[in-house]
């Protein structure tokens, strides 16, 4: 068994190089985006002709629940959220035996800035999304679902109701699905403009309708979550998966992208497809679907259009906002959860902000640490404070007031609000500030005439242990 | 609960409280209705109810639309007004006739996200985000990311997306409301 399972690793990562064309360009993989550009496919008369729900018959009529689990387990799909945290193993998380009804919230609180791949899903095949809930509910003994739609997403919203209302008169949600046992709601709940609720625990306080404040845990929301419940908690994009892996099985999606690590247990490879995505200083801005593999250069070159007219690219976001950024010799690494980390960066949801030469990184550190402050919940000090106070450095840097001691307090402010709070967002904060503060330091110091760098070498930049991993968040 | 001693009550505040609206009013009685069977608790139609109010009411949640809501839902003022100031999409002051949402945030700030904040603010005439315009024509609101970076710089006016806005087409989307 062990001989072969690294026999089909070496063979996976052997495919991953000649997916290429002759012509070197990266191919698309349609498995999530296959009724994207197909017309009117989020109704379900058009995607019902092109599958959708045969694979919720399949489940209900010839699988177990724990087989449904066993199948997810075994195609090794990560949450697409940004911890991508191992879904299969989540799921078991729920207690079989308990009197208590079991909730599923979906996460469709896309509010990570540079990010919108959920929005389209929902958007464009919103059954397929339901399908995927249907049987994270059928797995996991699930009988209300809520997708927690955040506010900004209307048509998301009109789409997912409309799927919700077609299902239910179809047979394929509410009692008795599909003439088996197995009965579930579902319903939309809107989000009202808050960050913050797209962190699991926050979410479930902001569903009971209170404010947006996440739970320090545990207890985990699969033991105690929504009013007091077990309750699942996912993507979008993570059970838009779950069809396909249980049409194909989930050694077929394990076979696809990047196997993990043998050596390294921390590295839980990156199964099957991804919706990837690109904003900001680019040609072509838009969202593709890549069995994982593909380089961060490929990504914008490739698909992205490369740089504006007349401009070079300076720094990449790749996933969202609250990651590490790279800077332009750092792109030819694959957008993989395990590969961004090794470079000191992160997936997170596989989105990334693209920034030229034309871009102020200073002042582009103001915008993200207002974004920060203004999202910070306020339940803990060092985020609610440290992140009003680093914005105020930054406008400080920017009005050309700073100091090089400034640069110092920042490595302070650092240290003393990562990992100091109940949720990540205020890593989320420190990770693209701290970063584009090392790589582009030079900037900083630009903006403060009459002053050198009193550590003309970066202090920390030998010292490994200075700048922490980005995966910690995802094992949770 | 013991009541404050004498001392105490006579620094205490002594505004009236506001009167309450009769909530739900009858067009959304079977909305609020709807929204209620879908719970376990009353409180979680919060966020749904209020935005449903904030729309009847003419864009904003009042004292007293605040005071109705809560104890239609069997929850604390204190707790709804802590709501309305949590969430971005609530608003505890008159809001216009129009309400124009600018994104702020990295990717529509890269696509010149500051230029169209600043033709919104002109063009309704106002100093700030956040104030109604004096004539009570338009609220502009400074958002952290609308999700259509893809799209980007984008704008929501009443509700409803506008994507790759240039400052020009801005004005006249905003010139074209009554």
């Amino acid at each position: 068994m062990a001989a072969k399972k690294s026999a089909s690793k070496k063979s996976a990562s052997k495919k991953s190089s000649p997916k290429r064309g002759d012509d070197g360009r990266y191919p698309e993989t349609k498995i999530l985006s296959a009724l994207f550009d197909v017309k009117d496919g989020w109704k379900l008369a058009v995607a019902k002709k092109h599958g959708a729900y045969k694979n919720l018959e399949k489940a209900l009529k010839s699988m177990s629940p724990a087989e449904v689990i066993d199948e997810v387990k075994t195609s090794r799909v990560r949450g697409r959220g940004g911890a991508g945290f191992p879904t299969g193993v989540k799921w078991s998380f729920v207690p079989t035996e308990t009197d208590k009804p079991k909730y599923l919230v979906l996460n469709a609180d896309e509010s990570e800035p540079g990010t919108f791949k959920d929005r389209w899903l929902m958007e464009l095949d919103p059954h397929l999304v339901l399908e995927g809930c249907l049987l994270c509910a059928y797995a996991t003994g699930v009988s209300t679902i809520y997708i927690y739609v955040r506010g900004e997403y209307p048509l998301s919203q009109e789409r997912l109701w409309g799927a919700i209302h077609e299902a239910r008169k179809a047979g394929l949600l509410g009692d008795k699905i599909m003439g088996t046992d197995f009965s579930c709601e579902a319903y939309v709940h809107t989000g009202a403009g808050a960050y913050i609720c797209g962190e699991e625990t926050g979410m479930l306080e902001s569903l009971e309708g209170k404010r947006g404040h996440p739970r320090i845990k545990p207890p985990f929301p699969a033991v105690e979550g929504a009013f007091g419940c077990p309750t699942v908690i996912n993507n979008v994009e993570t059970l838009a998966h779950v069809p396909s892996i249980i049409e194909h099985g989930g050694q077929w999606f394990a076979d696809m992208g990047i196997a993990p690590d043998p050596d390294n247990p921390r590295a839980l490879g990156s199964s099957g497809t991804k919706l990837m995505g690109l904003s900001g200083d680019i040609k072509t801005p838009g969202c593709w679907e890549f069995e994982f593999g593909i380089t961060v250069r490929e990504l914008i070159e490739q698909y992205g259009g490369g740089a504006l007219e007349g401009r070079t690219i300076k720094a990449v976001i790749p996933g969202g906002l609250s990651m590490p950024v790279l800077t332009a010799d750092e792109l030819d690494v694959p957008m993989g959860f395990d590969a961004l980390v090794k470079v000191g960066s992160g997936l997170g949801t596989g989105t990334a902000i693209v920034m030229d030469d034309a871009c102020d990184m200073v002042e582009a550190c103001e915008n993200i640490a207002h974004f920060f402050a203004d999202e910070s919940c306020g339940q803990c000090t060092p985020c609610r404070e440290g992140c009003h106070w680093m914005e105020k450095i930054f406008t400080r840097i920017k009005a050309g007031d700073g100091t090089p001691a400034d640069l110092d307090l920042l490595e302070r402010l650092f240290i003393n609000i990562e990992g100091r709070t109940i949720c990540a967002l205020a890593d989320a904060a420190v990770w693209p500030l701290r970063s584009i503060l090392r790589k582009f330091r030079h900037e900083f110091l630009a903006k403060m005439p009459g002053h050198t760098d009193p550590h003309e070498k970066d202090p920390h930049a030998e010292d490994p242990k200075a700048s922490s991993e980005p995966a910690a968040v995802g094992a949770n | 609960m013991s009541v404050p001693p004498e001392s105490t009550a006579s620094v205490l505040p002594q505004a009236a409280p506001p009167e309450a609206v009769a909530f739900p009013p009858k067009e959304l009685k079977k909305e609020c209705e709807d929204i209620l069977s879908r719970y376990p608790t009353r409180m979680a139609a919060c966020l749904p109810v209020l935005l449903l109010a904030q729309q009847h009411y003419g864009g904003w949640i009042s004292p007293e639309v605040e005071a109705g809501v809560a104890s239609y839902l069997e929850v604390s003022d204190s707790h709804i007004r802590g709501l309305l100031t949590f969430y971005a999409m609530y608003n505890t002051k008159p809001a216009g006739r129009h309400e124009v949402w600018v994104c702020r945030t990295l990717t529509c700030w890269l696509r010149g996200a500051e230029k169209l904040r600043q033709t919104a603010l002109d063009t309704a005439g106002v100093a700030t985000c956040g104030t109604e315009s004096d004539d009570g024509k338009f609220l502009i609101k400074n958002m952290e990311c609308l999700g259509l970076c893809e799209v980007a710089p984008a704008v929501f006016i009443d509700g409803q997306p506008h994507v790759n806005v240039t400052p020009e087409k801005l004005t006249e989307l905003m010139e074209a409301c009554d």
